[in-house]
């Protein structure tokens, strides 16, 4: 089975490290592939995973114009990636360290008529070769799950694990470009934004407040 | 007249505090803007007086009318593959303007996987400000702003429903829920389980997550040292103690509280993640009984 896992451009997120660290785990079994969509070919993303041990292949889909998209264009070309490689597994970060929400991973996995699952904490090839077991946080409950491929998998933020991942010789990265993916640039239309807008942060100060005060103040979170 | 779903999550069979406080939220933006609160409930199979039971204590907390679809599928843990295409139904069916989900993972499960799929705007742990039109101060022209911090707290992400041509999915910070708000009755609307013609996970194992507390929490407290054993346990169940020399777990980077108590002598530094704070959350720093006060 080929793994691809999903690195954003031009840093890994901790989640997106969470999730190379979890597909490294399936190395002996499957073949892992990391993918970067834009940006550098020296993009830190992509130096993590070419110095990645348990990875086979680096892969980087070139475009200037995917370094202007939008979170649904992303998951389209990551999605047509996945397929081109015919990945059965698909494993990203939750979401990036400044502004993710994981809406990336969800128009991967809508694009690439793929189940999803988040918060994912191991993951392992199950006996037969159609299925995964995946291990995840959901609803109060550590819960395992028998679930059938093709599957994108998001890791939540966890601790900088980059010195645990094991090391290996520097290997080349591989263009994809987006024309050996069917995609044609012009399809890439900037879209509605769905984010919203930016605005300043409001200038806030911690309020001081004695033990008594606290102690009355907690009791409203009955 | 337009609608807002309230999503509700069950642990243990019971309704979470988060899943009473989107209610109330959606109560409160309803009030305002004129519109019909819809509560979605998603069970496994469960006798009527189950049903009602939680519908009574949902429509309790706010809401006007009662959704409930029940399963086999919906027993497990809520997951886009079980649950997602119910979702998509609802909002079909309803075009809503907002649907909430509340605090404690399973926003982030099903929130961003349906925005997608509906073509929503999305917010991620947000806050809800009513904001009055200056030429209009009447109740029914206030503006419904959603807003959630950037990770670095240097700024803050707005969404204002009324700009948008299409729905707003959000996941609300952990907020307090009044104590009532509606009638402990409301008329239940039963949903089929959309079919499907996919196999769906099955379920091998489960175990209680004991670190799932502090995705429900509505205050943190946070201390470089503990608390003693008299006062960790005097906590209420809806605060959840912090170590400062905790890393980032998780299920700490789930939580989202409205209130952060720092025990002093503390500071909030790279250990505790301030980006999950809501909006319009409270920094509180407790002096130790030795400071005098200023």
């Amino acid at each position: 089975m080929i793994v691809l896992v999903c690195l954003e451009s031009p840093a890994p997120s901790r989640a997106s490290r969470a999730a190379l660290a979890l597909a490294c785990t399936l190395a002996t079994d499957a073949q892992v592939v990391a993918v970067s969509a834009g940006g550098s070919v020296a993009s830190h993303s992509l130096d993590l995973a070419r110095t990645c041990a348990p990875v086979s292949r680096v892969l980087q889909i070139e475009d200037p114009a995917l370094d202007q998209a939008d979170f649904l264009t992303t998951g389209m070309v990551l999605a047509e990636a996945a397929r081109h490689l015919e990945a059965g597994l698909v494993i990203a970060g939750e979401r990036s360290d400044h502004e993710g929400q994981g809406l990336v991973p969800a128009a991967l996995a809508h694009h690439l008529h793929a189940r999803l699952i988040s918060r994912v904490q191991s993951v392992r090839l199950a006996a037969t070769p159609d299925a995964i077991e995946v291990t995840l946080r959901a609803g109060g409950k550590i819960c395992t799950l028998a679930c059938p491929v093709p599957l994108v998998l998001t890791t939540p933020p966890g601790p900088n694990i980059a010195a645990e991942l094991p090391v290996g010789a520097s290997r080349a990265v591989d263009s994809l470009p987006l024309a050996q993916l069917g995609l044609d640039t012009s399809r890439l239309v900037p879209r509605p934004n769905l984010l919203g807008t930016l605005v300043p942060a409001p200038g806030k100060r911690p309020r001081e407040m004695t033990w008594e005060e606290a102690a009355a103040a907690l009791l409203h979170h009955r | 007249m337009a609608s807002i779903v309230a999503y509700i999550e069950l642990r243990e069979g019971a309704v979470t505090r988060p899943s009473r406080y989107a209610v109330a939220e959606a109560r409160r933006v309803a009030d305002a803007a004129g519109a019909t609160v819809y509560a979605l409930l998603t069970v496994g199979p469960l006798g009527q007086a189950q049903i009602d039971q939680l519908a009574s204590e949902v429509s309790a907390a706010g809401a006007d009318r009662i959704l409930c679809s029940s399963a086999d599928a919906l027993a497990g843990p809520p997951l886009d593959t079980t649950h997602g295409p119910l979702l998509a139904q609802v909002a079909e069916h309803l075009r809503p303007v907002l649907l909430l989900f509340p605090a404690g993972g399973v926003g982030a499960e099903l929130g961003p996987p349906l925005a997608v799929r509906i073509g929503a705007a999305y917010l991620a742990n947000a806050s809800i400000e009513l904001v009055a039109e200056e030429r209009a101060p009447d109740l029914s022209s206030q503006r419904v702003v959603l807003t959630r911090w950037r990770a670095a707290r240097d700024g803050q992400r707005q969404v204002d429903v009324g700009d948008l041509e299409r729905p707003v999915v959000a996941s609300l910070a952990c907020g307090i829920a009044p104590a009532s708000l509606g009638e402990p009755y409301a008329e239940v609307e039963m949903l089929p389980y959309p079919e499907s013609s996919h196999a769906g996970p099955s379920l091998l194992a489960s175990k209680t997550d004991d670190a799932a507390g502090l995705e429900l929490c509505s205050a943190l407290v946070w201390s470089r040292s503990g608390l003693d054993g008299d006062a960790r346990t005097a906590l209420p169940a809806g605060a959840a103690l912090v170590v400062a020399s905790e890393t980032i777990s998780p299920a700490l980077a789930a939580a989202s509280p409205m209130e952060l108590f720092l025990l002093s002598p503390a500071a909030p530094d790279e250990t505790l993640p301030l980006s999950l704070l809501a909006p319009d959350a409270a920094v509180l720093r407790v002096r130790a009984k030795h400071e005098v006060p200023p």
